[in-house]
């Protein structure tokens, strides 16, 4: 796996007097919007009912990409996905966001392992030079939620990670001040780049697109890189079957009489 | 996967792995329930795990009974959560010891380090299972609770991580564990790609993915004030506040104890929903949980459906008479 040749922002890529452009990849997966109708047939989700989006996460790691680049006063911010290229059409809300181009990233895949695989092989052949300093993933995606496509991914390209970050600072001097949240708390970390970082909630508000923003995205890049090796899958998913959270519910006529239902059933310790 | 790995006596438990995980000098009560659970299913023979950094409160073979050893790695500068360090020597000690599966609860640690791990590994990784696995395999749900996936490992070696769950095993064995030392190698620490440096608590407050007992509000609390009432309700249990999103992003509370699909998936036995509707993005986060109880003002809210206990009322209303009359029965306990 290459190496990366950078190790701070102001590392000049290449040795001309052309000013040094920060690089940062945003990592973006398609989602079906949670209200869509979700039905199950023959074990697999019925996609006909389906309206796929980008998934939410991943906006927060564009949102921080972008703010990025404006607090940099410059760079380039390309969103890379594996996926269909039908998915081009949604992927594009990126480009209306401010992102400069989409890289989809077609090929094989169906694992966690085998996308980031083929993202890390696409990144690779991508930025031939250096990796980018920033590599923005979400932290999770809200349709299976495994949370595994980013560490695997830092590791495949040979860069530290930090996972589910809420709050960014500095990156001046080429790092990072991250904050994490952990059960009970928060953790303080800080990071110099090149690093993959997945964003959480809270991070930040992602910005809305303008209708200017649009029109602007419309005429932006989208490419289609193909071949990357297939790697075996790792893990194998059976048969998705619809479950249901239904219960019997036991009305209490009054707060006193709820209260009494808990101590009777010996649920009050 | 392969035979001798999942066999079926005592599912291969010796070359099973567990990372038990210290935070500030605790062992994480998470950890403490893999093991006796692990134990459960291993019916007495003997287990293996690593654990990473000292820990001050109690000796780690008292809180944690039956056969077994404990690799600990008693060192300072494992006190505090090191990405490569933690990797390193875990990795290695997998390696050493034959091991082909590697267990984890699942945690902000596990998450962050797992994935790397099982690149490094070769492994497949089921993240984030409702169960110990059987047999090599493991459920979870997945589009925001509406179906439940099988996940099959394919490689010879396995990382796994276990979401909480509601019921706490009481383990009944005379046992204790063997601490073994394990020697940590010298960190070339010279150009440290990432480093934690500092560790901010969030005092007073059992968290919500932790918490045995958990008492959420949505935006039927009103205000952030109104949730004074459920820090009173949640700490006659000795239990933890939630929120529902809008909660959140009223900036009520924050994200931290946020319930559901961009929150937390909790696992407590008693779960009590006040005000909040239950959106299927809320619902996707609850499913773990045990007793579900809740309280709203809109008979037909969704909450009701996956409620076993509720009542129909203005939280603002019934939750002073609910505490009022919760504490008079802990009284005659």
């Amino acid at each position: 796996m290459k190496k990366p040749l950078s190790s701070g922002f102001f590392v000049v890529r290449t040795k001309e007097e052309n000013p040094p452009m920060m690089h940062i990849a945003v990592c973006v997966c398609l989602v079906p919007d949670t209200a869509s109708v979700f039905g199950f047939s023959d074990g697999t989700l019925d996609r006909s009912r389906i309206t796929e989006v980008i998934n939410p996460y991943d906006e927060y790691a564009l949102e921080a990409a972008l703010q990025l680049k404006e607090q940099f006063g410059g760079g380039e911010v390309t969103v890379f996905s594996h996926a269909p290229r039908s998915g081009s059409e949604a992927l594009r809300k990126t480009l209306a966001m401010g992102a400069d181009r989409v890289v989809i990233a077609e090929g094989e895949g169906s694992d966690s392992w085998q996308t980031a695989s083929i993202l890390a092989h696409t990144l690779t052949s991508w930025y031939s030079a250096a990796l980018p300093e920033v590599i923005l993933c979400g932290r999770q995606s809200t349709d299976f939620g495994s949370a595994e496509v980013p560490g695997m991914l830092a590791e495949r390209l040979g860069l530290p990670s930090v996972c589910a970050v809420s709050s960014l600072e500095g990156g001046e001097d080429g790092v990072f001040r991250l904050e994490r949240e952990i059960e009970g708390g928060a953790e303080v970390l800080e990071v110099s780049v090149p690093v993959v970082i997945s964003a959480e909630k809270g991070l930040n508000v992602p910005r809305k697109t303008s209708m200017r923003g649009v029109m602007e995205g419309r005429k932006k890049p989208v490419e289609i890189v193909e071949g990357s090796p297939v790697e075996c899958a790792r893990v194998g998913l059976g048969a998705l079957l619809p479950v249901s959270n239904k219960k019997n519910c036991h009305f209490a006529s009054d707060a006193r009489a709820l209260a009494g239902m808990l101590h009777e059933r010996g649920l009050l310790q | 996967m392969s035979n001798n790995t999942h066999g079926a006596e005592g599912q291969g438990c010796s070359r099973r792995l567990i990372v038990l995980e210290q935070r500030e000098g605790v062992l994480k009560s998470t950890s403490v329930d893999l093991w006796h659970r692990m134990q459960m299913q291993c019916k007495g023979s003997g287990l293996s795990a690593v654990l990473l950094g000292p820990v001050d409160k109690e000796n780690p073979s008292l809180q944690l009974s039956g056969p077994g050893v404990i690799h600990h790695a008693c060192d300072e500068r494992l006190r505090r959560y090191d990405p490569r360090l933690y990797r390193r020597i875990i990795g290695e000690l997998f390696e050493e010891g034959g091991f082909s599966e590697l267990l984890f609860a699942d945690t902000a640690l596990s998450r962050d380090l797992a994935p790397a791990l099982s690149v490094r590994l070769g492994a497949s990784l089921l993240s984030r299972c409702s169960a110990l696995p059987e047999a090599g395999r493991c459920h979870r749900r997945l589009y925001s609770g509406a179906a439940e996936g099988t996940f099959v490992a394919s490689s010879p070696r396995a990382i796994v991580t276990v979401s909480p769950s509601s019921i706490l095993l009481q383990p009944a064995t005379e046992f204790l564990p063997d601490i073994l030392p394990l020697a940590v190698p010298a960190a070339a620490h010279d150009d440290l790609p990432s480093i934690v440096r500092q560790v901010v608590r969030r005092e007073g407050m059992v968290d919500v993915a932790e918490a045995g007992v958990v008492v959420a509000g949505g935006r039927g609390m009103g205000s952030a004030e109104g949730f004074a009432l459920l820090e009173e309700l949640a700490s006659l249990f000795g239990g933890a506040v939630g929120a529902s999103r809008t909660v959140v992003d009223e900036g009520w509370r924050p994200h931290g104890e946020q319930i559901g699909q961009t929150g937390k998936s909790i696992a407590p036995r008693l779960y009590i929903a006040c005000g909040i509707s239950g959106a299927v993005q809320h619902l996707s986060g609850i499913s773990g949980a045990g007793t579900v109880v809740a309280i709203n003002r809109d008979s037909h809210a969704p909450i009701f459906e996956v409620a076993d206990f509720g009542l129909v009322g203005d939280v603002g209303e019934v939750l002073p008479e609910f505490v009022a009359a919760l504490k008079e029965f802990l009284k005659m306990q």
